[in-house]
């Protein structure tokens, strides 16, 4: 059990781009919102997935919808605290603790939102070990851990409660929901058990995004580089230096789509990477080959400071170092790659482990 | 909840099927397919039952439901067949009440046997009323949320076991946005459940006696087929209409445009109107008809058209040249043509720049 309070957020945030391999949106926004929860209503107390016992009621929330709106279309604040407890109602029974579904971008600090409003425990945990595009993409599926019920809610006052014949269909009807709703709106879903949460979440990724953030900033104030320290703690490696040449990128069915160019610099002098993301950053081509693909993680980092570059920022001339790193274990069962390999996303190529 | 029950046997149904589809000013849906799934509810054994509006109870919960989506589309993905109960079931979990009635929201149409099948599986009598007297393409335009019910919670499901229960919606247009699109994402049909209105108040915001009115006019006119006599006047004679014009369909120019048939059909006079052209503007039904460049007859008051001989109502989607029709102009219900009303449902909410000028009396 941890006491995690405001200003630990800075880290989180910054530690959570990583984990958001360009999308899961950009967590600036999550962060004030979850600084400004705890700041009204105290420090969340964050527990282990060991912590659990069987029979508590964990219940992931978090917000959906194209990054790209989500700069500019900000939160009112409570829409996702709306959403618990529209599914906590439905329910009917008293929910123990919330999770994060997805540790990379914003929704790494959106459910501490809920923890601290609402005083419920933060499970040091999620479902994806990273950010993917899609509902139905956490490993809980894998577990046959049905979506719905599920709510959703709008700064509006627009709500509902969503019960679908399986996890691909929540995401569908969700997704246009989502749209209409204009373009993000707040979710809860995947309310499980204690014991089903043990089995199913990736632990310790809450922690994992701290310590990332809190790498990256004690390098930089040590004069060190920070892609290092994070290529140390996330067992990740170097797929390219260069720069951004060329940024191709639509806000298409929800999603922001497109590729990115990047001209290699110093040893990747006279290569080329080219990256496809929808929201994140699915795979990394080196000079029309290869390099990596989801479910593992390709993050894009200034080369200079380590900040992490969201699929939305990316533009013309910033030199960055592409990164890849290990995805959770769960990924790598053919199950988990039939979910979120690369042939989910559309790309006809095996996935070779980094 | 009092006695007065009467209870539909399958010519009924047939009739309703007729009078239904008079009533959707060529829109709303073909009942035909909804038709057929009463039948065979009540060859099962099934009871359909048709209950007096004012034998509603102040306290008596009444469940609107209908079919959401597109008629074209419904004549090819024909329901599992229990979308709109378990629509109706999803919005009883959200308040934890349970109907004790159904009712129509829009009786022309294939939305006038919905109710029927959702009442013959739930056991529950379907309320001699509803929503519209007549077909109209969007949730909000019903009598039911222009007096004023709250738009949550509605629910809307599909054969697929998906639901959605909207908790909580802006307004009454919100509803109709989010429904329609999820009935789209649900394969552009699926069943809906209104949020549950008390008896007193559908007793005083329904259109009476709409389900005995189609069942009515579809009798007149198997009737008048039957006898060997003129099946328009028939009609005439059933529901206090006017006769518009007798013509032959010279032009049917239509479109789709924001999900909606849109167009206009023009008629060349026959007999007493010789000489004279009749417009007629349509958004899924048909909204204006213009004699000679005057508008004649607008929206709220229904326009329908049927078969000069059979007198078989003609939906817009079936519209074609050569066809010989009688124009009806149907006086719409006051509940309709109030201020209020107007503006969700007057020529003006569809994009006319016309005032609404009610029908004036039978040609003869």
């Amino acid at each position: 059990m941890t006491r995690i309070g405001p200003e630990q957020m800075d880290d989180l945030a910054l530690g959570a781009a990583v984990l958001g391999t360009g999308g899961g949106g950009d967590p600036h926004i999550g962060k004030l919102t979850a600084m400004a929860a705890m700041r009204r209503h105290g420090e969340v107390t964050m527990i282990g997935l060991d912590e659990l016992g069987d029979d508590d009621l964990v219940v992931p929330a978090a917000m959906m919808g194209a990054p790209t709106v989500m700069v500019e279309k900000l939160p009112r604040g409570d829409e996702i605290v709306g959403a618990f407890q529209g599914l906590n109602a439905y329910l009917g029974r008293p929910v123990t603790a919330v999770t994060p579904i997805e540790a990379g971008g914003l929704n790494s600090t959106t459910p501490f939102v809920v923890a601290a409003t609402l005083g419920l425990p933060l499970v040091d945990a999620d479902g994806m070990g990273r950010a993917f595009p899609e509902l139905q993409m956490v490993t809980p599926t894998l577990h046959g851990i049905a979506a719905t019920p599920m709510a959703i809610g709008d700064e509006k006052g627009n709500s509902a409660i969503l019960n679908t014949c399986d996890n691909l269909w929540t995401e569908r009807i969700a997704r246009t929901m989502t749209i209409q709703m204009g373009g993000v709106a707040f979710i809860a879903l995947y309310a499980m058990s204690g014991s089903q949460a043990r089995q199913a979440l990736v632990p310790g990724t809450v922690s994992l995004a701290i310590q990332l953030g809190a790498a990256i900033r004690g390098a930089r104030r040590a004069k060190r580089d920070p892609i290092d320290a994070v290529l140390a703690i996330t067992g990740g490696r170097r797929l390219f230096n260069g720069k951004i040449v060329d940024v191709q990128r639509r806000t298409e069915r929800g999603f922001a789509r497109g590729d990115a160019i990047f001209r290699g610099l110093g040893t990747d002098e006279g290569h080329e990477l080219q990256i496809r993301f929808q929201n994140e950053n699915l795979i990394a081509l080196r000079d029309g080959e290869v390099a990596a693909t989801v479910p593992d993680l390709i993050t894009v980092l200034d080369a200079e400071s380590g900040e992490p570059i969201t699929t939305e920022t990316l533009r013309y001339g910033f030199r960055v170092v592409v990164i890849g790193m290990p995805c959770a274990e769960a990924w790598r069962s053919e199950a988990g790659l039939a979910l979120v390999g690369p042939r989910a996303f559309g790309y006809d190529v095996e996935y070779r482990p980094l | 909840m009092a006695k007065e029950l009467r209870t539909l046997t399958v010519e009924d149904i047939r009739a309703l099927e007729i009078g239904a589809a008079i009533l959707g000013t060529g829109g709303g849906g073909n009942p035909y397919i909804g038709r057929l799934r009463t039948e065979q509810l009540l060859k099962a054994g099934r009871t359909l039952s048709v209950l007096p509006l004012e034998a509603l109870d102040d306290d008596d919960l009444v469940a609107g439901v209908g079919g959401i989506g597109a008629p074209v589309v419904g004549i090819e993905k024909i329901e599992r067949g229990d979308e709109c109960l378990q629509a109706m079931r999803a919005v009883e979990r959200a308040t934890g009440r349970q109907a004790a009635a159904v009712i129509s929201c829009e009786i022309g149409g294939a939305n006038s046997m919905e109710p029927m099948i959702t009442g013959a599986q739930a056991g529950l009598p379907v309320v001699d009323g509803d929503g519209m007297g007549r077909a109209f393409p969007e949730l909000q335009m019903c009598t039911f949320f222009i007096y004023g019910l709250k738009p949550a919670p509605a629910a809307i499901a599909d054969e697929k076991d998906n639901s959605v229960v909207f908790t909580g919606t802006q307004d009454m247009f919100w509803l109709e946005r989010l429904s329609r699109a999820t009935a789209v994402d649900m394969g552009a049909t699926a069943g809906y459940a209104l949020p549950p209105m008390r008896g007193e108040f559908v007793r005083r915001v329904a259109v009476p006696g709409t389900v005995t009115q189609a069942i009515d006019l579809g009798y007149a006119v198997l009737l008048a087929r039957r006898k060997k006599r003129n099946p328009v006047e028939a009609i005439l004679k059933a529901c206090d209409g006017v006769l518009l014009f007798e013509g032959k369909i010279v032009d049917v120019n239509r479109r789709l445009a924001r999900g909606f048939a849109v167009g206009r059909a023009t008629l060349h006079g026959l007999g007493a109107d010789a000489g004279a052209t009749l417009a007629i503007d349509l958004q899924n039904e048909n909204l204006i008809a213009i004699r000679d460049g005057t508008p004649i007859a607008t929206v709220p008051d229904l326009i329908c058209m049927v078969d000069l001989e059979s007198g078989q109502p003609i939906t817009t989607e079936v519209l074609r040249y050569g066809l010989r029709v009688a124009v009806l102009g149907l006086p719409c219900h006051p509940l309709l043509s109030a201020p209020e009303a107007l503006a969700v449902i007057g020529p003006r909410a569809f994009g006319y720049d016309l005032e609404y000028r009610p029908l004036r009396g039978s040609r003869g």
